[in-house]
């Protein structure tokens, strides 16, 4: 766009208009210039203007008329139908059109500056050693390699070599606020870049950050908040009093109610409200909402905080060392303690307080709790827990990132090869105990926890079941819409399966699960080089995730083949098997979450109701508020799904037998 | 087995999991209100049945099992 000097009866309006400048020279404007929406302006430095004359509409759509009003404008480039009024200070800045900016006194790029890119934070270990670059196209794979794989130096150099083009990319002395954005009531924001359609309202100080967004879902950064060091995604909400040093906050993420973090990252979909996190590294669907809750250098994924958790450590000598491990869908219950290092399997409950270091990541669905000072681990509980049913369930349906292409590849799959190889892996550990075990002992103990030996049996026989319904649930989703041909066809796909075969290890990779061998493929493509960006890097983790159950498919077969034929060929008969056991298992998990299910209606559940009342009262008072198990949304839902389990095993077995 | 009998050994099962004087539980106590199990031990207590036993409940139904008296009959079912 070409740019000319002003006119002498330009700069006499201007001057009319009680603006000042040093060298109106050094002022440049558009063809279409108007000045007369230019009033009691300082100018100073290279300063060039677009066209200010339509209006715009602001909050609760009241109309300004774009123009600059009762400001100080340095060095600056500002675009056309641009609101800014009342700006003590606004320095080294392009600022895009249709924004406003009113009620700031600075908005300065003070220097040289990567906007927060590049700027090392402390995830898990506090005194470092484990560092993250904040970076605007941060997923949570690229984090969790870049914290967790500190063992492989080759991958680490490699991972800085493009986490270092991204930050030089961003390196400028220039300012980027861009079109359609929002700032207002704002004290100070220093070297922050804000993308197109960004919401800032009543702020305080925002310095060395970079606030991404997109048009399908605003970033909103609203009262109160202070934030040095960060880089805020798309879609995230910060707000209300939220304190932020050295900090990611991932795609759709809420913070807010005076939650304060430091050296901590959140992808996607996280929510922190009134707690603190030092160090963190939150996967996606981390959610800490109540006071005294503090989430100290650990990792965490879809993890639920109690009220009150806390993991901090004060017998440290060398330094403040933590680092926990919590897995998939952790939940830590109220007041709950645990003395890190310890870790947490997938889909495990805490409850109590825990004064040892344990390892729990053997045992997926798991319940920890604490008996007279000692961790008792009771294995495969959680499985047959409404809670976990309910969260799996609505996590998918809780995905508020609207872009196409979403930055943290997730996978939502319950009977994953990770977690199906984590059961097998549990069945075989518990299998062990209870036959060596003599009938004497009360517990066994396996790294740092007791398991009572009672349920040894038990709880191998729960995780059986669980491996049955993952096998069949892959088997059932090659099976839908069957006919004969098609399993002729899974039948020579089975058979062809070499069961000799390694089944190889799976992983859990901020979210996303891969092998182990698609992860190596990535490695070895970034330590060759032929992924050269971290973009290139992100269209591989999408890769993977898209084609997730083929992949799965494969390790499924090889598991069907193990278990049920490792000798002889994949007949009719060996599916009607399989089949069946799957339908029973799953009846039974159904089953078991139903019966978890009744006990949110039974008399227990009752008490505190009725306030004033008899029993009659109690029951009536608990009907209304809470409803009847009978009409209960979870369990018609699970009700029809038995049925739907019944109606599939009858087609299926039709057309196998 | 007569059913003294099971209701003995039923009361000792119990008595070895809930860590509780096995005189103190009276036939009709319930698990929960007069026992104070909890959900993990009426896992544990199905798991002493079984082995008490040597039999394989129902789960489904044993959790389900509210009283002393009930678990009697509920394992006499299957010793029979």
């Amino acid at each position: 766009m070409e740019y000319r000097n002003l006119t002498e009866k330009e700069i006499n309006i201007l001057l009319k208009n009680r603006c000042q400048c040093d060298n109106w020279n050094n002022i440049k404007v558009k063809e279409k210039f108007e000045p007369t929406n230019i009033i009691c302006v300082n100018f100073s430095g290279n300063v060039k203007i677009g066209i200010l004359s339509d209006t715009i509409s602001a909050h609760n759509n009241i109309k300004k008329t774009s123009g600059i009003y009762n400001s100080t404008i340095i060095n600056c480039q500002i675009n056309d139908n641009i609101y800014i009024s009342n700006v003590a200070t606004l320095s080294n800045y392009t600022i895009g059109e249709n924004t406003i900016i009113e009620n700031v006194n600075n908005i300065i790029v003070s220097e040289l500056n990567s906007f927060g890119v590049g700027k090392n934070i402390e995830i898990l270990n506090e005194g470092g050693g484990r560092e993250i670059p904040l970076l605007p196209n941060l997923s949570s794979q690229l984090a969790y390699v870049l914290v967790n794989y500190r063992n492989d130096e080759d991958l680490q150099n490699s991972l800085k070599k493009i986490c270092d083009i991204e930050r030089k990319i961003h390196l400028s002395d220039i300012g980027m606020i861009g079109n359609n954005v929002r700032i207002s009531n704002v004290k100070e924001i220093i070297n922050v870049n804000i993308a197109d359609g960004a919401i800032i309202c009543n702020a305080t100080s925002l310095k060395n950050g970079s606030i991404i967004c997109n048009e399908d879902s605003h970033t909103y950064i609203g009262a109160n908040v202070v934030a040095d060091n960060f880089i805020i995604l798309s879609g995230a909400t910060v707000d209300t009093s939220v304190n932020l040093e050295n900090c990611f906050v991932g795609e759709s993420t809420k913070l807010g109610k005076q939650f304060s973090a430091e050296n901590s990252a959140f992808f996607a979909n996280c929510e922190g409200y009134h707690g603190e996190a030092c160090s963190i590294f939150a996967g996606p669907y981390t959610v800490t909402h109540h006071k005294s809750t503090l989430l100290i250098a650990s990792y965490f994924s879809f993890y639920n905080a109690g009220s009150g958790t806390n993991q901090s450590n004060h017998m440290y000598k060398l330094g403040p060392v933590h680092q926990g491990v919590l897995e998939r869908g952790a939940k830590t219950g109220s007041m709950s303690y645990m003395l890190l290092p310890s870790r947490v399997g997938p889909f495990s409950v805490v409850i109590g307080k825990h004064f040892n270091n344990f390892d729990a990541s053997d045992f997926p669905f798991s319940y920890i709790t604490e008996e007279n000072g000692k961790s008792v681990l009771t294995p495969a509980m959680n499985l047959f827990t409404v809670g976990t049913k309910r969260d799996t369930e609505k996590w998918a349906k809780r995905d508020k990132r609207k872009s196409k292409i979403k930055l943290d590849k997730i996978n939502f799959d319950f009977y994953s090869p990770y977690i199906v190889g984590k059961m097998e892996n549990a069945f075989n550990i518990l299998d062990n105990f209870y036959n060596e075990t003599s009938k004497e002992k009360e517990y066994v103990k396996y790294k740092g926890l007791h398991i009572a030996r009672l349920l040894l049996k038990t709880c191998k026989k729960y995780y059986d079941l669980g491996i049955k319904v993952g096998i069949g649930e892959h088997l059932i989703r090659k099976l839908d819409n069957a006919d004969e041909n098609s399993i002729i066809e899974i039948k020579r796909e089975l058979n062809n399966k070499n069961i000799s075969k390694f089944r190889e290890k799976w992983l859990d990779l901020g979210g996303l699960y891969l092998s182990e061998s698609d992860w190596k493929g990535v490695r070895k493509a970034l330590i060759n080089e032929d992924i050269k960006s971290i973009s290139q890097l992100n269209d591989e983790f999408e890769k993977i995730n898209i084609s997730y159950y083929s992949y799965a498919w494969d390790w499924f077969s090889l598991l069907l083949k193990e278990k049920y034929t490792p000798d002889s060929e994949i007949s009719n008969e060996v599916l009607v098997t399989v089949l069946k056991e799957w339908s029973v298992s799953k009846l039974k998990l159904l089953n078991m979450i139903l019966n978890d299910a009744e006990k949110e209606f039974d008399i227990n559940s009752k008490i505190s109701y009725g306030i004033d009342g008899d029993e009659e009262t109690r029951d009536l008072d608990f009907k209304y508020v809470r409803g009847s198990y009978q009409e209960n949304n979870f369990t018609i839902q699970l009700k029809e799904e038995i049925e739907k389990t019944n109606l599939v095993t009858d087609k299926l077995l039709k057309l196998l037998i | 087995m007569e059913t003294t009998e099971v209701r003995k050994r039923v009361k000792d099962s119990i008595a070895k999991v809930l860590k509780i004087d096995q005189e103190s539980i009276s036939n009709d106590a319930n698990f929960i209100f007069d026992l104070g199990a909890d959900s993990l031990q009426s896992v544990l207590l199905v798991a002493a049945f079984e082995e008490e036993f040597d039999i394989e409940l129902d789960e489904n139904k044993a959790l389900n099992v509210q009283t002393v008296s009930d678990a009697v009959d509920f394992i006499q079912e299957y010793l029979n």
